[in-house]
Order: structure tokens, then sequence, then C-alpha cells
């Protein structure tokens, strides 16, 4: 017995021994040099997301787009057109030193990204901060960081509140719900001009009860008074539901002809079979990103995918419009075997944001770099999203950001909204269950 | 005498811990090492003395935490004072669902407590009222003692959980002393034998219960002050009940030093496990954390606190019920 | 009225699932009154096994199932004798603490072996849809129910009918008792663990057919199973199968008439309501 206790013991030091010295992997790369005539060989950035627990594939995506927008920076790559990269690599203005990710593990708890983000930066010594999916967890983390003075670019939260703080060190690349929530509206008038009167003013909506899920309940209620939409019913759900039979009862109940859905990976796979299964049909079915995007949709649910809408901040057919799209997903689906999405198009994005910045600052010091986040102004070509460019406004929002939206057609995303971006002619309305 | 040198050291190593380890991730760890050992302190009064297993303490932690948080938003009642109406109001829920619920006997009491709390947290996550989904914010205050808000630093936060952990402590102590922790004690054991000798079970059970909940009220005001951001998920979700109920189970149920023993191996384990492989994405730290809790509860199924018993007498001890 | 018929119907397949995963857990805690907190991940177990058997081995999940079902029941007789049997010395509390543990453990292992991605059976051989008059619904769904409620007459058939059923029920009602007929009661622990987590392997394999599979998926399940069988009685197979189907019926009954949000919530009242006329649930002994 007592062999077994030191076995324990010994574990358990082992754990802690590997923590105490030091971050892992970073013997004596840690803290910048104070004087400012010697370059750092490395800028350390901390990077908080879900990486276990229920939201890990979404962390995995995330990661995945953070990981080769810092190999790109680093390894340099005249043949892309993106800023820091074809200049051959690192950080210019720095002696071209080379980017390091710190991860940190919010397993999507506030409480945890909050002090996650605070070992970062006291602990790790990071320079700037990037996080952190969860809008809740964004909330806390970037909390933290305004207490310690530390810049933070969240690429992907699009929690409309999270800009109404006042923080000075927080800046959002991202386009908020709201603004997706308007561009769902925007999107059916056109669609209307399109093919009058087939375009119903009725909506249903439905929603996980969470942030996310109330938020696009809430604005798109707002918007549809706006323009002049009728929403018949609303359904609220907890994600990761075993069922959705009455909440699709309820749908089909409201005799909408619109279905706006906000949903996961599971929730919304459950209910486009139970749609399917239970002959419940709508002209259009508008998800809000999230399950409707991630990359598994299409394989899960196959072709009954076809036809479905969602909003999206990138898709791959922008590659039409913009060769550097192409490129990059190229890159990244010989890395990763799958194609970037929305997700990982966006924290790939938040990388450039802050390393443009840090490049500009000529320094590690938090105030400068929060100066040059401020003066931040990426061009759209500079960027493999579909936003005219990326610059700040004095609440730290991106306010070059847009939303399009996509369609699922012959099994791949393809972008049909707004016009000018869009690579193929809208399907409306989609076919019924049983015509298909 | 031997009992309160032990005391005397543990409360040197408590108070000397964050001068000797002075990181934020230590400190940060630190404050979660008290805010457990309180939480699992207030949860040890009804499932390790009165052997009433509760996974629903999650309930009174969130009752604490919003009951301040709103006073504090609404009228901008001190969270002080607020953290007390929080322990008010829990231990009139505590007693209000204690006593329909107290009938039950093991595991039907059990599921009860999930029950209610998964009520409970669905209610709070759908009411507008109380924020919704969207969480309540805190206003950042000045950093003072009076405001319970503390920015340079995490350091007197950790001296506040002490603090709250003390009081707990030293409830517990003095129900021991009493007759109501012999009472208590008596129906873990046998609750008809108790019954028969006169015992008001149901009366027992209830003022245990009414303790316990206002105690992990209070550490549910101290989580929102120390976080500044509440929601449902994070303050009324089954796996915080369950953590709850784990910390004094792996330190000694039933003990009043055991919950201070889990929250020291249990939250370091965690965080630790955390910090140095959650950052691969690949599960390594559950895989640790999980395997980890496993070996201990095989080789010490009685908790911690048995360990320097065991050390003096290699030989296993025999089978020991005490539900 | 149709809507009705719809939930009603729909509840009852939904029921079922719940109640063939509850039967195993029930089976265990009756034997031997341990609570296993990691059984909504013996179901994600199962459910990765009959993915895999899915999409490496092109097995439809009905062909896989008995393979998933002996799997899964090495699994519990392995849990049982490495994990189980060293914590019946200790409390019912250090039990808790094991199997909670060992839920932990299982969803890391699933992380780091199967990536944290969502996998899904493609279409299978149950795949299509059932309309009969007003109401309409999955094949995959009828035939998982079907599934579960013959997995659960058979489980109820080996306990009531045979004498290895008969002795795990003696070592149920009374282990001294039992132990001084002659019987083993380490044995019998063996089986309760291999026909549980066999049980809940077949709820898997079923419940694969339509449902999304991620290491986290035995949360949504385990709370419910723990909920179905409190409901319908420690210890009793019928009990959960009744309980499984009223709960179904309830939810999608709450969901229609009063509210989504709540029609959880609601269905947990429903056992605090039970519970506070019969403590020991519906079909549960005194």
């Amino acid at each position: 017995m007592r062999k077994k206790l030191a076995a324990i013991l010994a574990a358990a030091l082992a754990i802690t021994g590997c923590v105490q010295p030091g971050p892992v992997g970073s013997a004596g790369s840690a803290s910048p040099p104070s004087a400012s005539t010697a370059f750092p060989k490395e800028v350390l950035i901390g990077a908080v997301y879900p990486l276990t627990g229920s939201q890990a594939p979404t962390g995995l995506d995330l990661k995945n787009g953070i990981d080769l927008a810092v190999e790109l920076i680093n390894s340099g790559k005249t043949d892309f057109d993106l800023p820091l990269v074809k200049d051959g690599g690192g950080l210019k203005s720095l002696g071209g030193a080379k980017l390091k990710i710190v991860y940190g593990d919010s397993q999507a708890d506030p409480q945890k990204g909050q002090s996650e983000t605070e070992r970062l930066i006291t602990s790790e010594k990071v320079t700037a901060m990037l996080g952190a999916y969860n809008s809740a967890v964004t909330a806390t983390a970037s909390q933290a960081a305004e207490r310690l003075g530390t810049p933070f670019v969240n690429p992907e939260s699009s929690s409309p509140t999270l800009v109404t703080n006042g923080y000075k060190w927080f800046f959002r690349s991202t386009p908020d719900d709201s603004m997706f929530a308007e561009n769902f509206f925007q999107f059916l008038d056109d669609a209307a001009k399109k093919f009058p009167g087939k375009v119903a003013k009725k909506v249903a909506i439905l929603h996980t009860d969470d942030l996310f899920g109330s938020d696009v309940n809430k604005f798109s209620r707002q918007f549809a008074q706006q323009y002049g939409y009728e929403v018949a019913t609303d359904a609220a759900y907890k994600a990761n539901t075993p069922d959705l039979t009455s909440e699709i009862q309820r749908l089909k109940a409201s005799g909408a002809g619109i279905l706006i859905e906000a949903s996961y990976l599971p929730d919304a796979t459950l209910a486009i079979k139970g749609l399917k299964q239970q002959d419940v049909n709508f002209q259009g079915i508008l998800g809000m990103d999230a399950g409707f995007v991630d990359t598994k949709f299409i394989p899960n649910v196959g072709k009954d995918a076809e036809g479905l809408i969602s909003r999206e901040v990138w898709a791959k057919d922008l590659a039409a419009k913009k060769p550097l799209v192409k490129q990059v997903n190229d890159l990244f689906k010989s890395r990763y075997g799958t194609d970037m999405n929305g997700t990982s198009a966006r924290s790939f994005t938040g990388v450039f944001v802050l390393a443009d910045a840090i490049n500009r600052a000529v320094s590690l010091e938090p105030g400068k770099i929060q100066a040059a986040l401020r003066k931040t102004d990426l061009k759209g070509a500079q960027i493999i999203m579909p936003w005219d460019g990326v610059s700040f406004d004095e609440r730290g929002q991106n306010t070059k950001g847009r939303g399009i939206m996509v369609q699922v057609q012959k099994g791949e995303y393809v972008t049909v909204w707004p016009v000018d971006l869009a690579s193929k002619e809208l399907v409306w309305p989609v076919p019924e269950w049983s015509k298909r | 005498m031997r009992k309160r040198l032990a005391l005397a050291g543990v409360a040197l190593v408590l108070i000397g811990y964050p001068f000797v380890f002075g990181s934020a991730t230590a400190i940060n760890i630190g404050v979660l090492v008290m805010l457990f050992a309180m939480l699992g302190t207030a949860w040890n009064l009804l499932g390790g003395y009165a052997g009433q297993i509760s996974f629903g303490h999650g309930v009174f932690f969130g009752l604490g935490a919003y009951t301040s948080t709103l006073l504090l938003r609404q009228f901008g009642l001190s969270p002080w004072a607020g953290m007390l109406a929080g322990a008010a109001l829990a231990a009139a829920v505590a007693i209000v669902v204690g006593w329909p619920t107290f009938r039950l006997a093991g595991h039907y009491f059990a599921i009860a407590t999930i029950v209610v709390g998964e009520i409970t947290h669905t209610i709070v996550r759908n009411a507008d009222a109380l924020g919704g989904a969207r969480g309540l914010s805190l206003p950042i205050l000045p950093g003072s003692f009076l405001n319970y808000e503390f920015h340079e630093g995490r350091l007197p936060y950790y001296f506040v959980a002490l603090g709250l952990y003390t009081v707990a402590l030293l409830v517990t102590l003095e129900v021991e002393r009493r007759r109501i922790g012999f009472y208590l004690r008596a129906i873990r054991e046998d609750q008809t034998a108790a019954q028969s000798v006169g015992v008001s079970v149901l009366q027992y059970k209830l003022a245990a219960a009414a303790l316990s909940a206002a105690l992990a009220a209070l550490g549910g005001t101290f989580y929102a002050q120390y976080v500044l951001f509440i929601d449902a998920d994070s303050v009324f979700p089954l796996s915080l009940s369950i953590l709850i109920a784990l910390v004094p189970i792996l330190g000694g149920a039933g003990h009043a030093i055991g919950p201070l023993l889990g929250a020291a191996v249990l939250i370091p384990l965690s965080e630790l496990t955390r910090i140095t492989f959650g950052g691969t994405g690949q599960g390594l730290d559950l895989v640790i954390y999980g395997g980890l809790i496993v070996i201990i509860a095989v080789l010490q199924p009685g908790g911690l606190v048995t360990l320097p018993r065991r050390l003096h007498s290699p030989v296993a001890p025999g089978r020991k019920g005490s539900a | 009225m149709d809507i009705l018929a719809q939930s009603v119907t729909s509840g009852v397949l939904l029921g079922l699932i719940l109640a063939l995963s509850a039967a195993g857990l029930t089976l265990i805690w009756g034997v031997m009154d341990i609570v296993n907190f990691a059984h909504g991940d013996f179901l994600m177990l199962g459910m990765y096994g009959t993915f895999f058997a899915w999409s490496i081995l092109g097995l439809d999940p009905l062909v896989a199932l008995p393979g998933v079902v002996i799997a899964l029941a090495a699994v519990g007789v392995v849990v049982y004798a490495t994990i189980i049997r060293p914590v019946l010395r200790g409390s019912v509390l250090a039990q808790i603490f094991a199997t909670f543990g060992l839920g932990i453990l299982l969803r890391g292992l699933a992380q780091f072996f199967f990536s944290p991605a969502f996998r899904q059976v493609g279409e299978t051989a149950s795949s299509g849809i059932v309309a009969a008059g007003p109401v309409s619904v999955g094949r995959e769904q009828v035939v998982a129910a079907a599934g579960a409620l013959i997995v659960s007459l058979l489980l109820f058939a080996i306990l009531d009918r045979t004498t290895l059923g008969t002795a795990l029920r003696a070592t149920a009602e009374d282990r001294t008792a039992a132990e001084l007929m002659g019987i083993d009661s380490a044995r019998m622990f063996a089986l309760a663990w291999a026909l549980g987590a066999g049980c809940v392997g077949a709820a898997g394999a079923l419940l694969a057919i339509y449902f999304p599979i991620f290491p986290d998926v035995g949360a949504t399940f385990g709370l419910l199973a723990f909920v179905t069988v409190a409901l319908g009685g420690f210890g009793s197979v019928t009990g959960a199968v009744f309980a499984g189907i009223l709960i179904g019926v309830v939810v999608n009954l709450a969901g229609v008439l009063v509210d989504p949000s709540y029609k959880f919530a609601i269905a947990y009242a429903l056992y605090l309501v039970v519970l506070s006329i019969r403590p020991q649930g519906l079909l549960g002994r005194a």
C-alpha cells in the first residue's frame, strides 16, 4: 500500500514539477528585452479558447486557424499577398522576430477563461491576447486584460454587448450578432425583389436558450419589425437536447414561411432530420452560422442539407473574387484535412490584425501596441475575409466587417448574397421534402 | 492539545501560502482552494454529518451570487450586506425544499437534489428579469474592502476567502461540539434508531440544511465579486454542484478538516492538469485529472483524512459503511 | 389534435430509448446499490463503437449491435474488477467519487483518441420515414425504439426466467442470505456490470443510428437516465421502462402545450411530484 501511495505522490509531484520551473518549451525566451536596442527573438501571444469539453470541436477549428496564420507569418511566403508574409517572414520592424502562441484552455467557463488570461499575462508574460470565442468567456477574459493593461484582440465573439463596456484595450475584428440579424432581413428583401410574391413575411425562430441563441432571437425580432416582417413564433431549447419534436411541432403550427435558426451542430442536425421526418416545409431555412457551417455539417446531414442557407463571414468560393482565399484554404486543407470555415478564417484573421499592429508599434510595449491597434487600417485585399477591411472605432469594434449568405448547393457552401460577392444564383424556395 | 497544535499549523500554512507562492496562477489556485474548501465545509454539514447527500448545492451558491449582485446593481447595496441577504434567502429556500424532500431515502433524495438544481438552472437561464442567458456584469468600483472588489492583484481575495472558510470551519466545529452534531451523526448512522429514541429527525435535518445552504450562499457572493460576471451556466450548473460534493468526499466526509484536504488536492489537480495539458486541445488534461481521481478513490476509499491512520497501520481497515 | 398525436408518438419513441439506457443503470443500482456516474459515458463508448463499426467496417448499426453489446459488457466487467471492487470497502461516497472520475477519464480518452469532432452515422438500412395518418416520424427512431423494447424485454426475461437471473435478484434482495445459499456475490456483481453495461451498449448502438456522436454526448442522456431510474424505482427494470415512456411523453407534451424552454424542467418537476406521493418511485420496493 505504501508503494502505491508513493506512486501517487510521485505522479502529483511530476505534474507540479513540470509547471513550477517555467513555461513548457520556452526556455529563456519568455520576457521581452527592456532595452529597445535588442530585438526579441520571439513575441509571445496568449490565446484562450475552449480546447476541451463540449465546445472542443470549435476550439480545434480556432486553434488550427491561429496555428496556420502563425506558421505563415513566421516562415514567410512571397507568393502569398498577406501583410508580413509576403515580406519574407517574421515581424520585420522587430528584426524578424517570430510569433509564438501560448494557449490557455477555458473549457468554455468564464471563471477559467479569466484566470487563464491572468496567468498568460502575468506568468507567461505574453505581449497581447487573443480570445475567447464564447461571448461569456470573452466578457471576463477581456475584463482581466483591461485590468492588467494588455491588448486583447477578439476575432470571433459576436455578442453585441462586448464592446459596450468602455474598455480601452479591447478590439473586436468580427461583426456582431445584431449586424448578422439585420443581414437576414436585408437578404430576404433582396430575395423578394428577385422572386416577387414568393418570399413570405412570416418568420419563425428556433434558437438555443444560451447567450448566442437568445441574442439572435432578440435582434431578429427587432429587425423583423423594422423591415416589416412578422415573427409568428419562437422556440428556445437547451443545446445538445436529445429531442426537438415539440419545438418543430410549434414551428409547424405557426404557419411561418421562413425559419431562422441558431443552433450548434448536434441540434442543427437533429432539427433538419426532424423537419424532414415530420414533413415540415419552409420556403427557406436561414441558419445563424455555428452548427450550420461546422465542417461536419454537410458530411453529417448529407443530401438533406441541400438548399439550406446560412449567414457566414467566410466561404471558400470567395476565391472566385479573391485568389488569396484559395491559396490559404488549400494550405489549410493540406495541414488539417478539412476546408477552412468562418470560425477558423476569423481566428486566422485575428492573428494578422494583432501581428500587423505589433509590427507597426515597433515595440512590445502594451501602450504602443494599443495605439497601433487604434490606427489599424487593413484593406479588404489584405485579408481573407469578405470585409472592406479592418479598422476600429472608439469602442474597439471593427467598422468594416460585413456578413455574407451561403447556400448549400450540390454539397458545397456557395456564396449567394450580397450580389457583388455571390458566386452562384440563389435557389428559392427550396423544394418540399416530399418532392426531393 | 495535539488537535490545537495541528490547527495552528494549518493556519500558519494557509496564511503563509500566498507569501511563498506569489504568482497569479498560485494566488488564483489558492483562492479557488479556499472557496471550495468553504463550499465543501458547507456541504459537509448536511452531506457528511447528517448523511444527506446533496448534488444540488449549486442552487444555494447561485442564490447567493444572484441575490447580492442584483441588490448591488438595483439598489447599490453593499455586497457585504447582499451576502447576508443571500445567505438568509438560501437558508429559507433550503427549508422550503427540504421539508418535502427529506422524506426521501438515500439515492431518491440525491436525485431529487439534482432535479431541483436543474429546474432552478432552467428558470434562471430563461428569466429576462435576472439577466437571462446574457448574465449579469458587476459594476467595477474602486478597489477596497468596503466595496468587496480588489483590482491591484488578487491577494486580498485570498484573505477574504480564507476568512469565509474560517467562518465555515468554526460553525462546523461548534456543531460538532454541541448536541446537534451528535444527533446529526446519529441520523446518518441509523435514522430509524435515532427517531425511536426521540430525536426529531426532520427538525435537525432542516437545521443542517439551512446552515449548509447559508454558508454555500456566502461562497456564491464571493464568486460574483471575484469574477465580476455571473450567468446561470457558471453559478447553477450540475457540474458545480457535483464538484462541491466531491471536495469533501475526497477529503473525508464527516470530518471537519476533510473539505480543506479535498480542496487542497482536487483544485490544484484540476487547474494544473488544465494549465499543463489543456493547451494541447487533445483532452489529455481530462485523462490525467479523471485518472488520478479514480486512483485516489481506489487507494483511499475512506477519504484523505484516513491517510495518517492507514500509514500507522498498513493493514487495510475493514468495510466502513456510512450511508 | 394532430399535434398531440405526433407529440405522444415521438415521446414514446424517445422514452423507449431512455428506458433502455436506464435499464442498465437500474440493474447495477439494484444489485449492488452503486451509483455509476460514468453511465452516460458508457453510452458514449457504445455510440463510438457503433460509429467506427459503420465507418471502418461498413457495418449497419443493427448488425454491429451484438458486437457492441459484448464489447461494452467486457468494459463493464473490467471496470468492476479494477475500480468498483476495491472501492466497495469504502463508503457509498467513495463509489460516487470513483465512478465520477471514471466518467471524466472516459471523456478525456474519447477526445484524445477520437478527436472532439462531431460524428454521425450516415444512411443506413433504417433510414426513411414512417407515416400513419397525421403522424410522421423517422424510421430511424422507430427502429431504435423497437430495438430498445426488444432488448429491454430480453433483459427482463433473463432476470425473471433464468437461474442466473434468480441468483442475481436474490443477491439484490439480500446479499448475506444469498451468500448463505451458495451464491457467489462477487460473481453476481460482475454479471450485473456485464449486463448493465451491455444494455447501455445496446442503447448506444441504437441511438447512434440517428443521434450525433461526440465525447460529451453522455452528459445529455446520463442525467435523464438517472431521473428515469429513480422515477421508476431503483432496481426495477419494468419501472424504468414505464418511467422512460412517461418522461418522453411528458417532455414532448410540455414542449407543445407549455413552453419548449421548460420541457425538461417540467419532466423533472414530475419526478418531485410522483416521489412526494410514492417515495420509492413508481415500481420500486418500499
